[in-house]
């Protein structure tokens, strides 16, 4: 089968691997449809790691295998290697060569030469903006910068697949957006982009997502589906956002309700799951004898993608599972 | 002062609590120290007892098979084989199988009772002139004790004067080289690995070998020609001539840097950080001065450690540079030396690529 057959960028079949007697990752089956961003999340040590690992032929998996490009990632990592660009969460390129050699290197360990060679390296270094920084050495440049370098060098063998292990960590906002920017471009252009990341907002950007705990498979769907859950919205239940002037106290209050089934403090609003059988009245009544009765006002709303993470983990530690 | 002081119980109550979580460093810090002095102790000796020496008997009669054995009684000289001609004594010398050689002439025992004394003839090679200083006191002490013994007509092959330099300076090339080469490469992997990009390469078609190689190619040349470089200062500064051709020593000085980049490789592979791929580099340092043949006979050492001494390769190209440069040996002569190194290479390239496997895992 080659790389451009299969439907599917990457295909799990309960992908398993131990190391001694702890199961990093359990049993994953899931699949990546081509041309999608998919959200790959987790807590840390949930086996993120362990599974990227394994689907960029690093790693043998213990049991079970998976697909990606179409390859089998036991009996062909090598050509799993050559279809996949991959990008890290720290920055590791060669800081004390300069961005056009860092791209040199990485396109020439892909076999990239000659006209091909120039070709690729002036298509990647216009697509992330480059053209003004290839004689400057990549310890030089700003965080930012330097994930583009990263994206860039990533890219430079045209792979139809990308790996991103949390590419906005410890950039600043405005470098964050823009790489997403790029990320969405590339999405267009039919790509397939695998992201891991603690942001809920970059998670909210994912076409798909699937989210891991405790080595195992908890969710996979898209954002919208996510929150839909019945988990996450119980029958009889709602959630509402109540704004005031003093929200730290406002939750403090709130959260010691017999009626609060869960609160958190979202921009300055208390966020809040409550039986369907208490009325916004009575919330501001309890917030009214708290001495809390200024500028308060509630509305509905739906459920965050953290509001459904922390309720999928919750539930999994409370039922004392392992 | 008080307030340069303060904080001194909290620093060192973490100190300790460093040391008692970090065991294999104050394991190093007692055990090293122990295991070494027991090492050189036994290794380093000055009075150099069995030296490699071969015997031409062309008397074959019973008084110079008699002479022989009190030869061989002074502990110094250990008849290690019997030649037929002076001319094969001199090649084994050139190639560096045996130190001395006897030549005992035909008229030997027919001298016995008569006024003409009796001679044997003495090669000995001066490369290295400690040894050569032995050798030369057991020929003198049987006759102190026994008169009327044979007289011994010694004959200087190389560095006739018995010059300290022409032995020191080829010697201290090889140890330098060693040096910088396991240094330059022991910290190469390491470097990859604390700055993230070995990850980048793994995910890449890069090969093993292909990044092995790749990386000792550069390092080889710059140890090349840091080898002219002190082969000119040996040469200017202290008169050192080279014996034999120019083009064979450089010929087998690659074997060599690629066997101790090979070597530093392997550092690189099993250090986790720089600051152990230091320390190791370190702990091959002293056995490389002291066990090498450098300063030291490695014909004194006892049989462990003689053992130990093939596990570097500097130890064999002492053997070529003393070799080639005091000996004029050649190529051919050279050849096991060369073999060795060869040997050593392939082992230490497939431990580094086996150990590099299993640090990615």
């Amino acid at each position: 089968m080659n790389a451009g057959a299969a439907a599917n960028a990457i295909e799990l079949e309960s992908l398993t691997r131990r190391f001694g007697t702890l199961t990093a990752v359990d049993s994953l089956t899931f699949s990546v449809a081509r041309g999608t961003i998919f959200g790959f999340l987790g807590p840390n040590g949930s086996g993120k790691s362990t599974c990227i690992r394994m689907l960029c032929g690093l790693l043998e998996p213990t049991s079970g295998t998976a697909r990606v490009n179409g390859f089998d990632i036991r009996r062909e990592p090598e050509q799993v290697k050559r279809s996949i660009g991959y990008m890290s969460q720290s920055f590791s390129l060669y800081r004390d060569l300069t961005v056009s050699e860092n791209l040199d290197f990485f396109g020439g360990i892909y076999g990239l030469r000659g006209e091909r060679m120039r070709e690729r390296k002036r298509a990647v270094v216009e697509l992330v903006g480059l053209e003004s920084y290839l004689d400057r050495r990549a310890g030089m440049l700003s965080g930012g910068w330097q994930q583009r370098l990263a994206l860039a060098a990533a890219l430079i063998h045209e792979p139809e697949l990308i790996f991103l292990d949390e590419p906005t960590a410890g950039i600043d906002p405005v470098a964050r957006r823009e790489l997403w920017d790029l990320l969405f471009e590339l999405a267009s252009r039919g790509k397939t982009l695998f992201v891991t990341t603690h942001y809920m907002d970059e998670a909210e950007r994912c076409n798909d997502i699937a989210y891991i705990y405790l080595s195992r498979l908890m969710v996979k769907g898209a954002p919208m589906e996510l929150k839909a859950l019945p988990e996450v919205c119980p029958e009889g239940t709602r959630r509402i956002a109540v704004t005031s002037h003093q929200p730290p106290h406002a939750l403090s209050v709130l959260k010691r309700q017999p009626f609060s089934l869960d609160a958190t403090l979202v921009e300055a609003e208390v966020h809040l799951l409550l039986p369907e059988t208490v009325s916004d009245a009575a919330v501001k009544a309890v917030l009214n004898d708290a001495g809390l009765s200024e500028g308060v006002a509630v509305r509905a709303i739906e459920p965050s993608l953290e509001d459904v993470f922390v309720t999928i983990t919750r539930r999994l530690a409370s039922s004392g599972k392992r | 002062m008080r307030g340069a002081l303060y904080g001194y119980r909290s620093v060192a109550i973490k100190e300790l609590l460093h040391l008692q979580r970090d065991r294999l460093t104050v394991v190093m810090a007692l055990l090293l120290p122990v295991i070494q002095l027991s090492l050189y102790g036994f290794a380093i000796d000055f009075d150099v007892r069995h030296i490699r020496t071969m015997a031409v008997d062309l008397d074959r009669s019973r008084e110079s098979r008699a002479y022989l054995d009190t030869l061989r009684n002074t502990q110094y000289l250990d008849i290690a084989g019997y030649l037929a001609t002076p001319e094969e004594a001199e090649e084994k010398m050139r190639r560096g199988e045996c130190r001395v050689a006897v030549i005992i002439p035909p008229d030997f025992a027919r001298r016995v009772g008569t006024r003409e004394p009796q001679t044997v003839r003495v090669l000995i090679d001066g490369s290295d002139s400690q040894v050569a200083l032995r050798a030369r006191m057991a020929f003198l002490r049987p006759s102190a004790s026994a008169p009327g013994v044979a007289e011994a007509r010694f004959n200087v092959m190389y560095n006739p004067q018995m010059r300290t330099p022409t032995f020191m300076i080829p010697g201290l090339i090889g140890v330098l080289m060693q040096i910088v080469t396991v240094s330059l490469t022991s910290f190469s992997l390491v470097r990859e690995r604390e700055q993230g990009t070995l990850e980048q390469l793994m995910v890449s078609p890069v090969g093993r070998l292909g990044l092995m190689l790749g990386k000792l190619t550069p390092y080889a040349f710059l140890a090349m020609l840091e080898m002219g470089a002190v082969l000119l200062i040996g040469n200017l500064a202290f008169d050192v001539q080279v014996a034999g051709s120019l083009v064979t020593l450089f010929l087998l000085t690659i074997p060599f840097v690629i066997a101790s980049l090979a070597m530093g490789l392997l550092i690189s592979t099993v250090a986790q950080n720089q600051a152990q791929a230091l320390q190791f580099t370190l702990l091959t340092m002293m056995p490389s001065i002291l066990l090498s043949g450098f300063i030291f006979p490695r014909e004194t050492m006892p049989g462990f450690i003689y053992l130990i001494t093939f596990a570097f390769p500097v130890t064999f190209y002492l053997e070529i540079l003393r070799g080639v440069v005091v000996r004029g040996a050649g190529l051919l002569d050279l050849t096991p030396s060369l073999l060795s190194l060869l040997a050593i290479t392939a082992i230490l390239l497939a431990l580094s690529t086996l150990r590099f496997r299993k640090s990615l895992a």
